[in-house]
């Protein structure tokens, strides 16, 4: 094992995981305005694999990872996910969104439902789950994040950390293939991070495939199979978290990790 | 403790004390004038004389009995859903631990301290009233509501879809009995006023909330149409659109489809409310985060449930207190269909009364106007404080 754990990925197309690719973008470009924002990303994430991005602020990393469920369009390329490609075609975008989970920076919880309503609104809604069946799926979950006890509260009375957590439940309870973090715990107080954390790593033992943009690069050397490194709307260096703290090639990359580690 | 409550909030310093007790002064001779003015001076006989114009204008005396079983049939659908609503309310506490079920004595206090203005306004009417006709109304509205409300209370949480089904229907057989008896010119006093600002609020608020949304759909033409829609009707004086509808509708539609005086209102309120319900939703829907939308999208939800499942509760939840005065706006406003439409609506009715044979140049107006104003204010308080306490039941979740 430790050959391969600081092995360079020549790009990123070669999967880990499984072997099998889940997630598949192909030539992906995506301009706001004449900003050219992702140029040519190509990236594959394979079944069951753990892919963590990096990158300084403003590189691309949020947006390569909103086109994948469409919440941002992307302007030229390909994308697929699970075998089937993202088309203009809105049921075939939420197709696509039913499968693939997404936690927030700043978790984004419907204030106006209790816990337990905004994990169960989704499944109750899009899957059409009667309501006793979303809920006991729902109570599970909440055993699963560490916080039953909050069923019945709103949003507002809990923790970040808790939120955040509860934001995790929520996209589950949609049984995901494909999860996605953005920066999951970047807007937490520094005490409650590692609750969050802990519920992902549990998620990545259990085989979730994830991609999860975040700094913290304690979870990536832990769970993560490859590490992405971004900037600037280009994917810059590709490889296993023992690599970058090793072994970075690339002059952005050691600049950029000398600033965070 | 009292006298270092005084000292505390009205006699800390020398300046506090003459402020305390010059604006004490004057305030108690306000009063006193005030007490003076109703119970002394004021001659009150020309309001009781004229009840019955004031509250119902030209309505016939003989189709009164029409009014009578609308507003029987109304109490009954009224203590229905609440009973329900009671009971679904009993249910939820029942599941939450964190909330202390309220006991009866509070409930009746938060009961009187809601409806205080409106009840104290209808014990003032029952006591200038000099038949027993008004009071047995009173007793059975309360009767059959509170009759509705058990009823309610044993139905199944499930009957709600099919009460408000229901309530709708009965509404609308209501309103086609009225006017069996009673043409739409003929309405007039409190009645009129209530019934023109009920139903044009239960319109001009759905209407006001789809130009809302519109204006902020994809589709240019949607967008433009409704944009379009709420300029126009913001820019024209109301009174000018109600009688542009009694002198100028003949000019557009035949003759014989202009519409009676009542229904004119209403679409003129409607119309001309909507756009402002519009413009406040437009502000509500812009106050919810960008986030809320991609959450439920990324979940996969449709843009439909999207909007009335995640925005648009949040969106009208913060607009509650400009939506609640824009509709005490609308129900002070009603006023103008009885000058623009030539109904004697209340405050219309009040001004007739002074012109009266008997009471002409006797310098009555101050007595009419203060009675007529203080049925206005009792209406308009009572929604504003409806709306507050609809704002905190359902501000539960925000810290
Ligand atoms: N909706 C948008 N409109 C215009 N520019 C955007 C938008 N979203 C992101 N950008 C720009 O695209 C670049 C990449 O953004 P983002 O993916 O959020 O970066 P990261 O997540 O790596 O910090 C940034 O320069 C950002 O300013
Ligand atoms: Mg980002």
């Amino acid at each position: 094992m430790s050959e391969t754990q600081t092995e360079v990925f020549a790009d990123a197309t070669q999967v880990g995981g499984s072997g099998d690719v889940m997630i598949e973008l192909d030539g992906v470009h995506k301009y706001f305005g004449a900003f050219h924002a992702l140029k040519d990303i190509n990236l594959n994430v394979g079944r069951q694999e753990v892919v963590v991005i990096i990158g300084p602020s403003g590189s691309g990393k949020s947006t390569t990872i909103r086109c994948i469920n469409r919440l941002e369009k992307h302007d030229k390329g390909r994308i697929v996910v699970d075998g089937v490609a993202l088309s203009e075609d809105v049921r075939n975008i939420q197709e696509i969104r039913r499968e693939t989970g997404m936690v927030f920076q700043g978790f984004n919880l419907f204030p106006h439902l209790t816990v337990l309503e905004n994990i169960t609104i989704a499944p109750r809604l899009v899957r059409g789950k009667p309501k006793a069946v979303a809920e006991e799926k729902a109570m599970e979950l909440l055993e699963r994040v560490q916080i039953p006890e909050q069923a019945n509260k709103y949003p507002g009375q809990l923790s970040g950390g808790q939120q955040q957590r509860v934001a995790i439940a929520r996209s589950l309870a949609m049984e995901p293939k494909v999860m996605l973090f953005d920066e999951p715990t970047s807007a937490l107080d520094p005490e409650m991070i590692n609750e969050v954390l802990e519920v992902m790593m549990d998620l990545a033992r259990e085989s979730m495939t994830m991609i999860v943009v975040t700094h913290e690069m304690g979870f990536a050397r832990q769970v993560a199979d490859r590490v992405v490194f971004m900037a600037d709307g280009e994917i810059v260096e590709v490889g296993t978290p023992e690599h970058f703290f090793t072994n970075p090639q690339e002059e952005r990359t050691q600049k950029f990790l000398s600033q965070i580690l | 403790m009292i006298s270092a409550w005084l000292k505390k909030n009205l006699f800390r310093s020398t300046g506090d004390s003459i402020l305390t007790v010059v604006a004490g002064g004057l305030l108690g001779y306000a009063a006193f004038r005030m007490l003076r003015f109703v119970f002394v001076t004021g001659r009150w006989t020309v309001i009781k004389v004229n009840l019955n114009l004031l509250i119902t204008g030209a309505w016939p005396q003989e189709e009164l009995w029409r009014l009578t079983t609308v507003i029987l049939a109304l109490a009954a659908m009224a203590g229905l859903f609440m009973g329900l609503a009671a009971k679904q309310t009993a249910l939820e506490a029942a599941d939450d631990d964190d909330v202390e079920p309220m006991t009866a004595g509070e409930r009746a206090r938060s009961l009187v301290g809601r409806l205080w203005p409106a009840a104290g306004t209808v014990l003032l009417l029952l006591l200038l009233t000099e038949t027993a006709g008004p009071w047995l109304l009173v007793a059975g509205v309360i009767v059959v509501s509170a009759v509705g409300w058990f009823v309610g209370k044993q139905l199944p949480l499930k009957a709600k879809g099919a009460l408000t089904g229901g309530g709708v229907v009965l509404f609308a057989v209501l309103i086609w009995f009225l006017t069996l008896g009673v043409s739409w010119n003929s309405w007039g006093g409190m009645v009129l006023n209530l019934f023109l600002a009920a139903i044009s609020i239960v319109l001009c608020f759905p209407f006001g909330v789809v130009l809302a949304l519109g204006r902020r759909s994809e589709y240019p033409i949607v967008r433009g149409i409704c944009t379009a829609y709420v300029e126009l009707f913001r820019g024209v004086p109301l009174l000018g659109l109600l009688l542009m509808a009694n002198v100028a509708l003949g000019f557009f539609i035949p003759r014989g489809l202009v519409p009676g005086n009542v229904v004119k209102a209403i679409v003129v309120f409607t119309l001309f409310s909507a756009a402002y319900v519009a413009e406040i939703v437009r502000g509500g829907l812009q106050s919810v985060p960008r986030g809320q939308l991609e959450a439920g999208r990324a979940m996969g939800m449709s843009p439909i449930t999207v909007t009335r499942k995640i925005i648009l509760p949040q969106a009208l939840r913060n607009v509650i207190p400009s939506l609640v005065g824009q509709f005490i706006s609308l129900f002070k406003d009603t006023t103008l269909a009885g000058a623009a439409l030539g109904m004697t609506d209340l405050l219309t009715g009040g001004q007739v009364l002074t012109a009266q044979k008997e009471f002409r140049g006797q310098g009555l107006i101050a007595e009419t106007l203060i009675f007529v104003l203080l049925l206005f204010w009792a209406g308009s308080f009572t929604m504003s404080q409806e709306s507050q306490r609809l704002e905190s039941r359902l501000g539960i979740g925000e810290r």
